[in-house]
C-alpha cells in the first residue's frame, strides 16, 4: 500500500449516481411532504407553520413513558453523548438500528419522527455531497475520477465520514420523539430542574414554547393580510423592505405582550418562582434500566475504538 | 363641552371595600392618563366602567389592582394602601380578566393555568386539584384540563381567563371588554356566568346591553376624569351624555327598538335615514350581465390537521349584492372568505366572473378583492398611514401619481384626511379599523369582505364606519355576529354551521326568523331583549334629542 | 445553519455547553429578575422571525437575525438566544441536542457583540440608526459564519472544506439580513424607538413590586 490507488470511473457512473441522488432528495422531498401532512390544498406561497407539538400521543403504559422522567432525560442525554462519539460507520449504523428500534417501542406516530429526519436532512446532504470533494488527502486514500471531469477528485473516505455523521445526527434525533413525546413538556422540564438546570431557565422555555403559537398564528395572520394586498415574496428592495417592517411589527406586538403577561402574572400573585406539579418517583427498575441503556451506548463505544 | 354635574359625582361611601383617593398617573411619554381619580366602590357594587377608547378605564383597572404605580394619590384596599403585604393580599383577592385571553393563559395547559394562583397563595395540592377542577367545571371546560391553550377557540380561551380567576375566589372581580370577540352564544355562556359571581364586579366596556344585565352602578370616564357616577339607569335614559361619552349606541335601536320581529320597518330614526341613503348608492343592476361575480359548487376544505371546515358550499354571488355571513364561532364562515379570497383552495368548483379559482389565478384575485381583516393589528404594518394606505395600489403596479391620488382618496373616504403622515400603531381602535378599510379601498376592489368589522369599537367608530359602508357601492360581504350591522349593510344572509349553508335568505327574514336561535346557537335574541329594555327607559328622551342627530 | 449531532469531535461539544453555561449565567445575571418572563416572550418573537424565509433568486434563505436579537435584548440576547434553540431542538431538530452549546456560542455571542456595538454606535440622528443597523445586522451573520466555520474547522483538517463552504454560504445572507436590519430599525425609530434604546430586561418598571 505504497501507491495510492487512482480509479478512474466511467462518465456514465457518476450519472448513475447523480441519478441515485435526485432519487434521495425526491424521497426526502416525499418525507417533508408527508411529515408536513398535506399541504394538500393550500394555496401557493403558504407555508407550513405549524409548530410541531410535543404532545403525550403514546399509547399509555409503554416503556418510556413508564420511565421516571428525570432518569429517562439523564440516561438518554448520556447515550446521546456516547453516540456522538462513535468515529466509524458499523458502530453509527448499529446506533440508529437501536434508535430505531426505541421509537417501535416507544409506539410514537411517525409524522414527528419523520419531520425530525427532514429537519436534519438538509446539513447532512450538504455534507455528503462536499465532504467527499474536500476532505484533504491522507497517504493511502484511494481515488475516484471520472473520466472527462477529472478536476473533481472524489475520495471515499469523505463519504464515509458524511455517512458517519449522517448515522450518528440521525440515531440521536430519533431518540428524541421516545425522550420527548413520551411526557408533557411541563413534566419534561420540571425533571431537567431537578438535575441541576436553573428553574429559570426551565421556566423561560415553557413561557416562550407557549407563546411561540401565539406568535406563530399572529404571524400568519399579518402574512395573509400582506398576501391579501398583493405581497409576494421578490428578490428586491421592496421584498426586503416589507419583510423587515412586518418583523418591526411583529416584535411591537409581541414586546407590548410581554408587560401584558407579565401584569397577569402579577395580578395572580406570581413572587418569581412558578408552581411545581409534577412528583418524581424512581423505581429500581428505571435504574436498571438507565443502567442498561448506558450499557449499551459503552458497548457500542467499545466497539468503536477496540472492536474487530 | 357639558359641565361636570356636581350633584353626580362620586358618592362617599361609609365602608368601601376599594377606594381612589385623588388618583393620578401619567403614561411614559407624560401624557396624562388619570386625573384626580376619587372613587368608592363598596362590597357587592356591580359597577360599569364606560367611557372612550383612551379614556383611561383600562389604566384605572392596573392601577386598583397594583399593577401599577400610580403618579400621585393612592388606592385603599379594605381601607390599607396597597404596598407590601396589603398589596399581595390584593392582587390574590381581586381578579382581573384581561381582553386578550392569551395574556392570561401563559401555561402549558389549562389544568397549570387555574392552578398557577393557587399555588403562589400557598394552597395544599389536593386542595388546588379540587379548586381547579371546580373552577373549570364552572366554565364547562373540565374535559379541556390538560389541553394547551393553543387548542382552544376564542371562545373556550375567554372561560377558561375566567376560571383563572373564579379559582381564586376573587373577592372582587374587573372584567376588561370581556365580551370582544365572542359569539353571541358564547357572550351569553359568560354572562350567566358572571351573573351567578356573587362578589364585588367591575366591569370595563363599551357593549351596553351586556352592562345592562350585569351591572347596576356607572362610573363613566372622560379624558382621565370622573365625569358621572350614578345608576346605570340614569347613564342610559339620559342620551345626551351617553352621547357626549361616545357611548351613544341608539342609532342601533333602529334594529330590535321595541320590534325585534320586523327590525326594518322602524320609525325615523337617524340610522334608518342612512339605510336609505346606502339602499340607494347600491347599483341595482349586476355589473358582469349573466355572469355572476362568484359562483361555488360543492366547496369542500379540510385544515392540515384534518379539521373539515367546508363541507358542500353551493353559492352565487352577483356584482352589486351585499351579503352577511352569520354562524357559530367555528362554523366555517373565515375559510369560506379565505376560499372566495383565494387565500385558501378548496376542492370543488370555485368560480370568479365565471373562471375557476385556480392555484395560479388565486395569485392575481387579491387585485379584486379588499379584505379588511376582524384584527387591524394583523392588517396594519407600516410607519405612516400613506405607505400603508400606498402599499396595495404599489404592488398592483400603479404610476406614482396613481398611488398617490388613491391614498389621497380612499383616507378621504374614510374621514381620515390629514392622517398622512400619523403612526397607524398610535391611533384608535376606530381610527385603525378605518385605516385598514382605506388600506384595501385604496386598491379599488370588486369586492369588499369585512370580517367582524365592529368587533371592539366603541359606539361612536361603529357609527361612522356603517356611514362610511353605507356609502360605498362596491359588492359586500360581511361577517359578523352584530344583528344591527347586518341589518342596515345586507341585504342578503347565509346562515353557516358545521361547514354548511343551512339558510339563504334575505336579511329581514333572517332578522324575524325565531326558528334560528335553537337550530344554531346563535342567540342575538337576548340582545333584542337588553336594547328594548333600555329603550323603554328612555323612549321619551330619546326621540326628543333624535332630530338633533 | 445550525450544526447537527455527530459533526463535533465530543469534547468541543462538551466544551461548548460549558462555557455556554457560563455566559447563559452571566447573561441571566444581567437580566434583571423581573424581566426573565419578558425576555422568555421575546425570544418566542424571535423564534417566529427566525422561521421567516426570504427569497433569495431561485431559492430561499431564512433569517439568522443575531444582529437584531442583540439590538432589542442587549446582554439578555444570550439567554434568549439558548432558551430559542432549546426549542428549536426539541421541537424542530434544527440545531442537535449535543450541539446546543456550540450553536448557542455560534449565534448568541455576534448578538452580544451586535447589541454593544449597535448601542455605541446608534447616535441620535435616525439614518446614523439605520446605518449602524445595517452595520451589525452585516456583523451578526459574519460573525456566526465565522463561529461556525471555526467549530466545524475543530473537527479536523477534512472539514475545512466544508468551514470554507458554510462561511462563503453566509455571504448572501449578511446582505439580506444587513438590509432587513437596517429597514428595520428605520421602522422601529418611526414606530416605537424605544424599543431601540432601552433593550429589554433592563427597562424600568411600573409595576410595584412583591418581596416574596
Amino acid at each position: 500500500m505504497t501507491e495510492p490507488a487512482v480509479v478512474v470511473l466511467p462518465l456514465w457512473l457518476p450519472g448513475l449516481i447523480l441519478l441515485l441522488a435526485a432519487g434521495g432528495l425526491v424521497a426526502v422531498g416525499l418525507c417533508r411532504r408527508w411529515a408536513g401532512a398535506a399541504a394538500e390544498e393550500t394555496a401557493e406561497e403558504e407555508r407550513d407553520w405549524s409548530i410541531p407539538e410535543l404532545v403525550v400521543e403514546t399509547a399509555p403504559g409503554n416503556l418510556f413513558q413508564r420511565w421516571d422522567t428525570r432518569i429517562k432525560l439523564a440516561t438518554l442525554l448520556g447515550y446521546a453523548f456516547l453516540v456522538v462519539s462513535l468515529h466509524r460507520p458499523g458502530p453509527a449504523a448499529a446506533a440508529v438500528l437501536i434508535s430505531a428500534v426505541a421509537v417501535l417501542l416507544a409506539r410514537i406516530p411517525s409524522t414527528g419522527v419523520l419531520k425530525r429526519a427532514a429537519g436534519i436532512s438538509g446539513f447532512l446532504l450538504m455534507l455528503a455531497l462536499i465532504m467527499p470533494l474536500t476532505v484533504r488527502r491522507h497517504p493511502g486514500d484511494p481515488i475516484v475520477v471520472i473520466a472527462g471531469l477529472e478536476f473533481l477528485t472524489f475520495n471515499p473516505r469523505g463519504l464515509t465520514l458524511a455517512l458517519t455523521i449522517g448515522c450518528k445526527a440521525l440515531a440521536v434525533a430519533l431518540l428524541m420523539e421516545p425522550m420527548l413525546a413520551t411526557s408533557a413538556l411541563g413534566n419534561t422540564l420540571e425533571a431537567l430542574a431537578r438535575l441541576g438546570v436553573p428553574v429559570k431557565l426551565t421556566q423561560m422555555v415553557l413561557l416562550s414554547h407557549r407563546y411561540l403559537h401565539v406568535f406563530a398564528a399572529e404571524s400568519q395572520r399579518m402574512q395573509t393580510a400582506m398576501r391579501a394586498r398583493g405581497f409576494k415574496q421578490r428578490t428586491d428592495r421592496r421584498t426586503l423592505q416589507t419583510v423587515a417592517n412586518f418583523l418591526g411589527m411583529l416584535f411591537v406586538r409581541s414586546f407590548d405582550r410581554t408587560q401584558r403577561v407579565q401584569d397577569a402574572m402579577l395580578a395572580r400573585g406570581f413572587t418569581g418562582r412558578f408552581p411545581v406539579h409534577h412528583r418524581f418517583a424512581a423505581a429500581p427498575g428505571d435504574w436498571l434500566l438507565a443502567v442498561a441503556w448506558l450499557s449499551v451506548g459503552v458497548i457500542l463505544l467499545l466497539f468503536d475504538r477496540f472492536g474487530l | 363641552m357639558h359641565d361636570i354635574d356636581q350633584a353626580l359625582l362620586p358618592k362617599h361611601l361609609a365602608n368601601p371595600l376599594l377606594q381612589a383617593e385623588q388618583l393620578s398617573y401619567s403614561y411614559g411619554n407624560g401624557q396624562q392618563a388619570l386625573d384626580r381619580i376619587e372613587l368608592s366602590i363598596a362590597a357587592g357594587d356591580r359597577l360599569a366602567l364606560v367611557g372612550q377608547n383612551g379614556a383611561g378605564k383600562t389604566t384605572l383597572a392596573r392601577l386598583l389592582i397594583g399593577l401599577l404605580r400610580p403618579r400621585s394619590g393612592r388606592v385603599l384596599y379594605a381601607g390599607v394602601e396597597l404596598a407590601g403585604d396589603q398589596l399581595r393580599r390584593a392582587r390574590l383577592e381581586i381578579g382581573l380578566l384581561f381582553q386578550d385571553p392569551d395574556d392570561q393563559l401563559f401555561c402549558n395547559s389549562l389544568y397549570e393555568d387555574v392552578a398557577f394562583g393557587l399555588f403562589n397563595r400557598g394552597l395544599a395540592p389536593e386542595l388546588v386539584a379540587d379548586r381547579v377542577r371546580r373552577a373549570l367545571t364552572t366554565v364547562g371546560l373540565e374535559h379541556l384540563a390538560g389541553k394547551p391553550p393553543h387548542h382552544l377557540s376564542t371562545g373556550q380561551k375567554k372561560r377558561a381567563a375566567l376560571a383563572t380567576q373564579l379559582a381564586m375566589e376573587p373577592l372582587v372581580l374587573i372584567l376588561d371588554e370581556p365580551t370582544a370577540n365572542l359569539d353571541p352564544h358564547q357572550e351569553q355562556l359568560l354572562l350567566e356566568q358572571l351573573q351567578r359571581f356573587s362578589g364585588t364586579l367591575i366591569a370595563i366596556s363599551h357593549d351596553l346591553p351586556f352592562l345592562c344585565e350585569l351591572c347596576d352602578r356607572a362610573v363613566v370616564l372622560e379624558e382621565g376624569r370622573i365625569h358621572h357616577d350614578y345608576s346605570l339607569r340614569e347613564l342610559v335614559s339620559h342620551p345626551p351624555s351617553m352621547r357626549r361619552h361616545g357611548l351613544d349606541f341608539t342609532f342601533r335601536f333602529s334594529c330590535c327598538g321595541g320590534h325585534p320581529e320586523a327590525p326594518r320597518q322602524v320609525p325615523p330614526t337617524a340610522a334608518a335615514a342612512v339605510q336609505a341613503e346606502g339602499a340607494e348608492a347600491a347599483p341595482s343592476q349586476p355589473l358582469t350581465g349573466t355572469v355572476p361575480l362568484f359562483q361555488l359548487r360543492d366547496l369542500h376544505y379540510t385544515y392540515p390537521d384534518g379539521t373539515r371546515a367546508l363541507r358542500g358550499i353551493d353559492l352565487t354571488i352577483e356584482a352589486g349584492d351585499s351579503i352577511a355571513l352569520v354562524g357559530e364561532n367555528g362554523a366555517g364562515k373565515s375559510t369560506l372568505l379565505a376560499c372566495l379570497g383565494g387565500i385558501r383552495l378548496g376542492r370543488g368548483d370555485c368560480r370568479f366572473h365565471g373562471n375557476r379559482i385556480e392555484r395560479k389565478h388565486g395569485g392575481e384575485l387579491w387585485r379584486h378583492l379588499g379584505v379588511v381583516f376582524q384584527d387591524s393589528a394583523d392588517q396594519l404594518f407600516c410607519a405612516s398611514c400613506r405607505e400603508e394606505v400606498a402599499f396595495g395600489p404599489e404592488q398592483m403596479g400603479l404610476s406614482k401619481s396613481e398611488v398617490a391620488r388613491r391614498v389621497e382618496q380612499a383616507l378621504c373616504q374614510v374621514r381620515l384626511g390629514g392622517y398622512e403622515e400619523r403612526v397607524p400603531l398610535y391611533l384608535s381602535g376606530g381610527e385603525r379599523k378605518r385605516l385598514a378599510l382605506a388600506s384595501v379601498l385604496g386598491m379599488e376592489p370588486e369586492v369588499l369582505i369585512l370580517d367582524e368589522p365592529t368587533a371592539g369599537l366603541d359606539p361612536r367608530s361603529q357609527e361612522l364606519l356603517l356611514a362610511i359602508l353605507q356609502r360605498l357601492p362596491t359588492t359586500k360581504i360581511l361577517v359578523s355576529h352584530d344583528m344591527f350591522f347586518i341589518g342596515a349593510v345586507t341585504s342578503r344572509t347565509l346562515v353557516m354551521h358545521q361547514g354548511k349553508i343551512i339558510k339563504n335568505y334575505l336579511t329581514s327574514q333572517f332578522l324575524s326568523d325565531k326558528a334560528l336561535s335553537s337550530l344554531n346557537q346563535i342567540h342575538y335574541t337576548y340582545k333584542n331583549r337588553c336594547c328594548t329594555e333600555i329603550l323603554g327607559l328612555d323612549q321619551g328622551a330619546y326621540f326628543q334629542h333624535a332630530p338633533d342627530r | 445553519m445550525h450544526i447537527s449531532d455527530g459533526v463535533l469531535p465530543t469534547q468541543v461539544a462538551v466544551g461548548c455547553y460549558v462555557l455556554g453555561a457560563v455566559v447563559v449565567a452571566w447573561s441571566t445575571y444581567r437580566t434583571r429578575g423581573d424581566d426573565l418572563p419578558k425576555v422568555a416572550l421575546a425570544t418566542a418573537s424571535f423564534f417566529v422571525a427566525s422561521l421567516v424565509h426570504v427569497p433569495l433568486g431561485p431559492t430561499s434563505v431564512h433569517l439568522l437575525i443575531p444582529g437584531i436579537v442583540g439590538v432589542l435584548l442587549g446582554p439578555s440576547a444570550f439567554l434568549a438566544i439558548a432558551v430559542g434553540l432549546t426549542l428549536q431542538s426539541m421541537l424542530f431538530q434544527f440545531g442537535g441536542l449535543t450541539a446546543l452549546g456550540a450553536n448557542a456560542l455560534m449565534m448568541g455571542i455576534p448578538a452580544l457583540v451586535c447589541g454593544r456595538l449597535f448601542q455605541a454606535l446608534r447616535g441620535s440622528s435616525r439614518q446614523r440608526a439605520v446605518a449602524a443597523g445595517a452595520l451589525v445586522g452585516a456583523l451578526g451573520v459574519a460573525l456566526a459564519a465565522l463561529i461556525l466555520g471555526l467549530l466545524l474547522y475543530s473537527g479536523g483538517e477534512d472539514f475545512l472544506g466544508v468551514a470554507q463552504l458554510a462561511l462563503a454560504a453566509h455571504l448572501p445572507v449578511m446582505v439580506i439580513e444587513a438590509a432587513v436590519t437596517a429597514f428595520m430599525v428605520g421602522f422601529l425609530s418611526r414606530v416605537k424607538p424605544e424599543l431601540l434604546e432601552l433593550p429589554l430586561g433592563s427597562g424600568r418598571q411600573d409595576a410595584l413590586g412583591v418581596k416574596a
